[in-house]
C-alpha cells in the first residue's frame, strides 16, 4: 500500500512539472500547444540516453532533457510567432503527430516501438537516489523549484509583459515589448521544463518508449491545465491531483470491469472538460468570469 | 505501376477525405466554430451503420440511421455546447477544449459498446479486379469518386443558388446584418452544422466497407479534416475539398518512397509546411486574427 501510494505521488509530482509547465504557454502566453507531450518525450529519451551512455546522474540527465528540449522547441516556436488562434493549434497538432513517428521510427536514439529499456538506477552527486521515498524526494524538490521560479517570473515584468501579451498583442507591442522575443522565450522555458519532467519520468520508469508520448498524453496534460485553472500557480496542480488520482478511485468501484476502466475515465475527464467550459470555463482554482 | 496503383487508392481516401473535410469547412465558415468534435460525428456515423448491417437490416436502412445519428449529433453539439459557451465567452480555446471534451466522450463510449478493435463491413463492392496489368480496382473506387462528386455539385448549387445557402454564406460575412434582414442567424447555423454534419456520413460509411472503423477514428478524421481545412484555406469549402483530396494522395503515395509508417505523418508535414510559409492556405485569404 505503502509502495502504490508513493507510486501516484512520484507520478502526480512529475506530471506537477508537466502540467505547471505547459500552464506558462497556455494559461499566461495565451499559446494553446497541443504538443506538449513531445518535449516530455524529447526530454526522457535525452535522459535516458545520457543515463545509459554516461552517468545516471538525475541532475544531468535533467539539464540534457532540458536543453534537448529546449533546442528542438524552436519547431514550436516558429509557428507560434507566425500564426495565432486555430493556426497555431492545428500547428502544434501536426508537430505532435510528426513527432510521434519519428518516436517510433527513430530506432537508434529512441528504440523504435520498443522503447529504451534498461535505464540505471538514479545517483545525484554520486548518492543513490533510487529508493522510491527518496527518489519522490527529489522529484518535489524539482517541482518546488519550479514553482517558484514561475511565481517570481510571472510577478515580476516578464509574467506582466507576457500577460499582456496573451490580452492584446497588438496593445502590448503599440507598448514597446518585444513580442517574438517574448514569446519564443517562454516557448524555450516551457518546453525545457517539460524536457526536464521527462528526464525524471525516464528514471522513474526505468524504461521509456512512444507510448507515453502521444497525443493522447498531450490531451491530458492540457485537460490537467484547463481543469484546475489557467494562470494560477494552483490550478494545474489541482487538475494533476484529479485526474491522476480519478484511475486510482475508478479502480476501486467493483462493478466497473478492470479492462473498461481506461474508458470511463476517458469518458469522465471528456465531459469534465466539455461541461467546465459551459459553467466555469477559468477551471476549479482559476478566478471567477470577468478576469482572463 | 506500383504509382499508379497507389495513386489511385490515393484518390479514393483523398475523396472520402475531401467530403468530410468539406463539411468542416462549411461548419466553420458559416459559424467561426472550430468544430473538432466533426471526427465523433465521422465515428458516430460509421458505427450507426454498421451496427445496422449487423442487425441484419439492409444497406439503404443503415445508411439513413447514419444519417440521422450524424445530423443528431451535428445540431446537439450546437445547441448544448457551443451555443452556452458563446453565450458568455465565445474565447475559440473554450470552444476547442470542449468540443475535444465531447468527442473524447463519443470515443469513449464507443470502446464500451463496441470495444477496441478494428470492425468493417463485408460487401461485394470491395472485391478488386485486375483492369490493367499490375493495377487493380474494386467497384467502391467509382462508388467513392461518384458520390463525392455528386454532392459537392450539389453542395456548392445549394450555396450559390438558393435562399438558404446565401444566407449561409451571409452569416460568415456579417451576423448582424443578416439579423436585420429578418433572417434568424440561430437557425442558419444550425442548418450549417446539420449538413456539415450529413457530408461526414458518406465516407464514414465507405470507410467502414474499406479500411473499417475503430474507436481511435474519431481523432484521425478531426486531424485530417483540420488539416485539410487550414491547408485548403479555412472556411473554403473548394480549397477543403481539394486539400482533403491531395491529403489522401499524398498519404498513399509516400508509402511508395518510404516506409508504410510515414504515410500518417505526411499529411502533417504538408500541414506544417502550409502554416508556416502559406497560412491563408489553398482558397483562402490573408490570416486575419
Amino acid at each position: 500500500m505503502t509502495a502504490y501510494l508513493l507510486n501516484l505521488a512520484t507520478l502526480a509530482t512529475i506530471f506537477g512539472i508537466l502540467a505547471a509547465s505547459l500552464n506558462l504557454l497556455i494559461g499566461y502566453a495565451g499559446i494553446f500547444s497541443v504538443a506538449h507531450a513531445v518535449f516530455f518525450g524529447l526530454g526522457a529519451y535525452a535522459g535516458a540516453q545520457v543515463a545509459m551512455l554516461l552517468v545516471p546522474d538525475v541532475l544531468l540527465a535533467c539539464l540534457a532533457g532540458g536543453a534537448v528540449a529546449a533546442l528542438l522547441s524552436l519547431g514550436l516556436a516558429l509557428p507560434a510567432l507566425r500564426v495565432r488562434g486555430e493556426y497555431f493549434v492545428a500547428a502544434s497538432l501536426g508537430l505532435q503527430m510528426m513527432a510521434v513517428t519519428v518516436f517510433s521510427e527513430a530506432h537508434a536514439l529512441t528504440g523504435g516501438h520498443g522503447g529504451l529499456v534498461g535505464i540505471p538506477l538514479p545517483t545525484l552527486l554520486g548518492f543513490d537516489v533510487s529508493a522510491q521515498g527518496v527518489f519522490l524526494t527529489v522529484c518535489l524538490a524539482v517541482l518546488a523549484l519550479i514553482l517558484l521560479a514561475i511565481r517570481m517570473l510571472m510577478r515580476g515584468s516578464f509574467g506582466r509583459s507576457l500577460m499582456a501579451i496573451r490580452d492584446s498583442e497588438s496593445a502590448a507591442e503599440a507598448f514597446g515589448k518585444d513580442v517574438r522575443q517574448l514569446k519564443t522565450l517562454v516557448v524555450v522555458l516551457g518546453c525545457a521544463l517539460a524536457g526536464v519532467g521527462g528526464a525524471l519520468f525516464s528514471f522513474y520508469m526505468m524504461f521509456v518508449n512512444v507510448e507515453s508520448f502521444t497525443l493522447e498524453q498531450s490531451i491530458l496534460i492540457m485537460a490537467m491545465v484547463i481543469i484546475g485553472g489557467t494562470a494560477t500557480l494552483a490550478g494545474p496542480l489541482v487538475g494533476v491531483l484529479l485526474l491522476l488520482l480519478l484511475p486510482a478511485a475508478l479502480s476501486f468501484l467493483p462493478f466497473i470491469p478492470p479492462t473498461q476502466i481506461g474508458a470511463v475515465q476517458q469518458f469522465i475527464y471528456g465531459l469534465a472538460m466539455a461541461l467546465l467550459m459551459i459553467f466555469r470555463p477559468a477551471g476549479i482554482a482559476g478566478q471567477s468570469a470577468g478576469r482572463r | 505501376m506500383l504509382f499508379l496503383q497507389l495513386f489511385i487508392s490515393g484518390l479514393q481516401t483523398g475523396a472520402i477525405y475531401a467530403l468530410t473535410a468539406a463539411g468542416f469547412a462549411l461548419i466553420f465558415g458559416a459559424t467561426r466554430v472550430f468544430h473538432v468534435a466533426h471526427g465523433a460525428t465521422f465515428a458516430l456515423a460509421g458505427y450507426a451503420y454498421l451496427a445496422c448491417t449487423d442487425a441484419g437490416l439492409p444497406w439503404p436502412a443503415g445508411a439513413l440511421a447514419a444519417l440521422v445519428l450524424a445530423v443528431a449529433f451535428g445540431l446537439a453539439m450546437d445547441a448544448f455546447i457551443y451555443r452556452p459557451i458563446q453565450r458568455h465567452e465565445g474565447s475559440f480555446f473554450t470552444v476547442f477544449v470542449a468540443a475535444f471534451g465531447m468527442s473524447i466522450v463519443v470515443q469513449s463510449v464507443i470502446e464500451l459498446v463496441f470495444g477496441r478493435g478494428f470492425v468493417t463491413v463485408s460487401s461485394a463492392l470491395t472485391m478488386a479486379r485486375q483492369v490493367a496489368p499490375g493495377i487493380y480496382l474494386a467497384d467502391i473506387f467509382w462508388v467513392a469518386a461518384g458520390v463525392a462528386i455528386a454532392l459537392f455539385v450539389l453542395v456548392t448549387l445549394f450555396l450559390e443558388r438558393t435562399r438558404a445557402g446565401i444566407g449561409l454564406r451571409a452569416l460568415s460575412e456579417n451576423p448582424e446584418l443578416l439579423r436585420a434582414y429578418g433572417l434568424s442567424s440561430r437557425r442558419l447555423s444550425a442548418m450549417a452544422f446539420g449538413l456539415g454534419s450529413a457530408l461526414a456520413v458518406p465516407g464514414a460509411i465507405l470507410t467502414t466497407m474499406t479500411s473499417g472503423l475503430q474507436p481511435a477514428i474519431s481523432h484521425q478524421v478531426m486531424l485530417i479534416s483540420l488539416a485539410a481545412a487550414v491547408v485548403g484555406g479555412i472556411g473554403s469549402l473548394r480549397g477543403a475539398a481539394l486539400a482533403g483530396l491531395l491529403l489522401g494522395v499524398v498519404e498513399n503515395l509516400v508509402i511508395g518512397v518510404l516506409d508504410t509508417q510515414w504515410s500518417a505523418a505526411a499529411g502533417f508535414v504538408v500541414l506544417f509546411a502550409f502554416i508556416l510559409f502559406k497560412p491563408s492556405g489553398l482558397f483562402g485569404q490573408a490570416v486575419t486574427r
